[in-house]
């Protein structure tokens, strides 16, 4: 798999922000994950090269951080919180929902490749628990109708 | 850098500000436990193990990341820290698999050692243990991988990366889901990979070769030299006397790199490690003579009969002992002392393996003998003296050489035909049966390095000491005892008792040896004069 012309200017400019390879491995890989939407493994020797990096430290950082996708995701990935407020607030209710709506359970991506879903730690809006995130938008005090509404207004 | 004084546990130790407090305990014989420090690599600080109270510091402190200070008074044993470090250990072993009876690590594991020292609690947790990918993976040529034992101390990680350079090890994913491997489709492939398995304090990495051989506490040591390149790596033949009737009689179950801060640190290349099969299989036991029926067996002071006649009845110039720079310096100058200058054959030392260009910047060197520094030394000769060994024909048929002695080089089924043709008489001292052992007109087995003492120098001029692990096989002996033995068939007043005193010969006369003492040669080896 090689580089796309627009991910090559983008990691050129990362490279230049840091003084060491090593450094821009992380920016790089959220390059990656912008272009791709998830980080194919078919791609990490070549961003290793571009970046001058051992293939192995591309990997080692996309498996530590869980909000690097290692396969495809739909268009819209929902991050539903299941912490300790959003438990405390019925999350689990919230996920009930979702599933039942979107036909799809936690962890996984409807057909069309428009939605997934996961659970994941605390998203830091305790005060409007449950939380959900979609494409790093939040929203708070979710309700079923919320949630209907939310989700119709995308396209 | 600066000398400062520290107390450890009541004890006051002088040592210097860029030292860590595990680095002044550990020289100073204090063993605080530890699996991720490791004195030839970085410092990772992961392991928590090394926890030591410090006074003035509310929190216990990992004695491997904090520097001497001075007037730091220290405790590693009193009762909070082994309270915390048992915790510690608590967790490392929360899902490591109960599988001691059937790992290989067991006997020499950290993991064992420090649940008896430090550990011995009663298991707490109640619930499943994380069990990881399949057991026994091969990652390597040499190497196996047993993810649910790995305690991610990330040694094997850092010596990819810091000494090998090639960085296949990575700790993948995070917390308990964490494992070691290697790159998806990427194997195990650098010349120093097994070490590893040498640095891995517990059961994760384990030697493909030495699995299921030996238990480890069967095995004996005995402190050697690596003879598989100049470099003289300092190593540690493993190996096993008390069990002769497993595996076939084989005696070396492994070799394992001695630390030697000058040659080759704790390090050693997998070539070298796994060069010790020729040591059992395959060796030449015996003195054995061609006659018209076959090769007749001849006791060695009968085979040694035969070899002074020969010498007898030929002039001594044409007669030619090609030397070996796989023997010691002990033996190098016996066999001077009795060829050269008793006798006056003619010597030379062939350029066999001497530049294969086989060599990198770490450990291994082109030169694929211990000890060519040492025979060059011995007969005062330099590198362009060597005889190449596509010249040898020319020579034997230019200085008409009758006697040809070869000391373990193997020669090709070519030159084997043409030196018949030349009606040269063929005479093999070695340890292993070859073409040229087969084909010999005599053959007279030698000892390997395993089984004699000596010494080589090695590339840099350091003269190191080996010391055998065993006795020899059958007949074989070191070659200054051959050559001894031979001296009294050819009444010849020349004696070389032990490799002690024809050292003691050797120095006496040649400069770069002088100042050495065959006993007060350490563990390190010493160098001769510049």
């Amino acid at each position: 798999m090689e580089l796309t012309v627009n991910l090559k200017s983008r990691l050129d400019e990362i490279k230049r922000k840091f003084p060491f390879a090593f450094s821009s491995v992380l920016p790089a890989i959220h390059a990656v994950q912008e272009e791709f939407g998830y980080i194919p493994l078919e791609i990490e020797p070549a961003v290793a090269r571009y970046l001058a990096v051992p293939q192995e430290r591309i990997r080692e950082v996309t498996t530590f951080y869980f909000m690097f996708n290692n396969r495809s995701v739909g268009k819209y990935h929902i991050y539903l919180c299941s912490n300790v407020s959003c438990w405390l607030r019925n999350y689990e209710s919230i996920l009930a929902y979702l599933e039942k709506k979107l036909n799809i359970s936690a962890g996984e991506t409807t057909p069309d490749g428009r939605f997934t879903i996961s659970l994941v730690e605390c998203l830091g809006m305790c005060e409007q628990a449950p939380v959900m995130q979609i494409n790093g938008i939040s929203y708070g005090d979710l309700t079923p109708e919320k949630i209907d509404r939310i989700l119709d207004n995308l396209d | 850098m600066e000398k400062v004084t520290i107390t450890l546990n009541g004890q006051q130790i002088e040592t210097t500000t860029d030292k860590t407090v595990l680095q002044t305990a550990l020289d100073n014989g204090i063993h605080i436990p530890h699996y991720c420090y490791h004195p030839g690599l970085s410092i990772a600080g992961n392991c928590r193990m090394c926890l030591v109270e410090i006074e003035g510091i509310p929190k216990l402190q990992i004695s491997c990341n904090t520097f001497c200070r001075d007037g730091m008074v220290v405790h590693s044993t009193n009762d909070r820290v082994r309270k915390a470090v048992r915790q510690v250990l608590e967790f490392l072993l929360i899902n490591h698999p109960l599988d001691c009876p059937v790992c290989d690590q067991a006997g020499e594991c950290w993991l064992q050692i420090y649940y008896m020292t430090v550990g011995q609690y009663d298991s707490r947790f109640t619930g499943n243990k994380v069990i990881k990918h399949k057991k026994a993976t091969p990652i390597g040529k040499w190497v196996m991988l047993d993810q649910e034992r790995c305690i991610t101390c990330s040694r094997c990680v850092r010596f990819t990366r810091e000494i090998s350079k090639t960085n296949e090890m990575v700790i993948f994913n995070r917390g308990d889901h964490c494992e070691i491997n290697t790159y998806p489709g990427r194997e195990l492939e650098n010349r120093y990979s097994a070490n590893i398995m040498d640095i891995c304090p517990v059961g994760a990495l384990t030697c493909r070769d030495f699995r299921f051989k030996c238990r480890v506490w069967y095995l004996e040591s005995a402190d050697s030299i690596c003879p598989s390149c100049a470099r003289g790596c300092n190593i540690v033949i493993h190996h096993n006397p008390h069990r002769p009737h497993k595996r076939n009689g084989a005696r070396v179950m492994r070799l394992k790199p001695r630390y030697n801060p000058e040659v080759n640190k704790w390090w050693l290349c997998d070539d070298g490690r796994y060069n010790y099969r020729f040591i059992d299989q395959g060796r030449l036991r015996h003195c054995s003579v061609l006659s018209p029926t076959g090769r007749e067996q001849l006791y060695l002071d009968e085979g040694l009969r035969r070899l002074a006649e020969l010498l007898r009845q030929t002039p001594p110039r044409q007669t030619l002992l090609l030397l070996s720079a796989h023997s010691s310096n002990e033996e190098a100058f016996a066999a001077r002392r009795l060829f050269d200058q008793s006798l006056g054959c003619l010597c030379k030392l062939p350029d066999e393996g001497v530049f294969t260009g086989d060599q990198d910047d770490f450990l291994i060197r082109e030169d694929k003998h211990p000890n060519t520094n040492g025979v060059l030394r011995i007969f005062g000769w330099q590198t362009s003296d060597l005889l190449p060994m596509a010249d040898l024909l020319d020579f034997v048929a230019q200085k008409n050489i009758k006697v040809l002695l070869v000391n373990r080089h193997e020669l090709s089924a070519d030159i084997l035909g043409q030196l018949d043709q030349l009606e040269c008489r063929l005479v093999y001292l070695g340890t292993n049966v070859t073409p040229a052992a087969e084909a010999a007109y005599l053959a007279v087995p030698l000892a390997t390095f395993a089984e004699k003492e000596g010494t080589f120098t090695n590339c840099d001029g350091r003269v190191q000491k080996f010391s055998p692990a065993f006795l020899a096989l059958g007949d074989a002996a070191p070659e200054w005892e051959i050559y001894s033995r031979l001296a009294q068939h050819l009444g010849l007043e020349q004696a070389f008792p032990s490799a002690a005193e024809v050292f003691e010969q050797l120095r006496t006369g040649n400069p770069f040896f002088q100042k050495l003492e065959f006993h007060e040669i350490g563990a390190f080896g010493e160098l001769g004069a510049p």
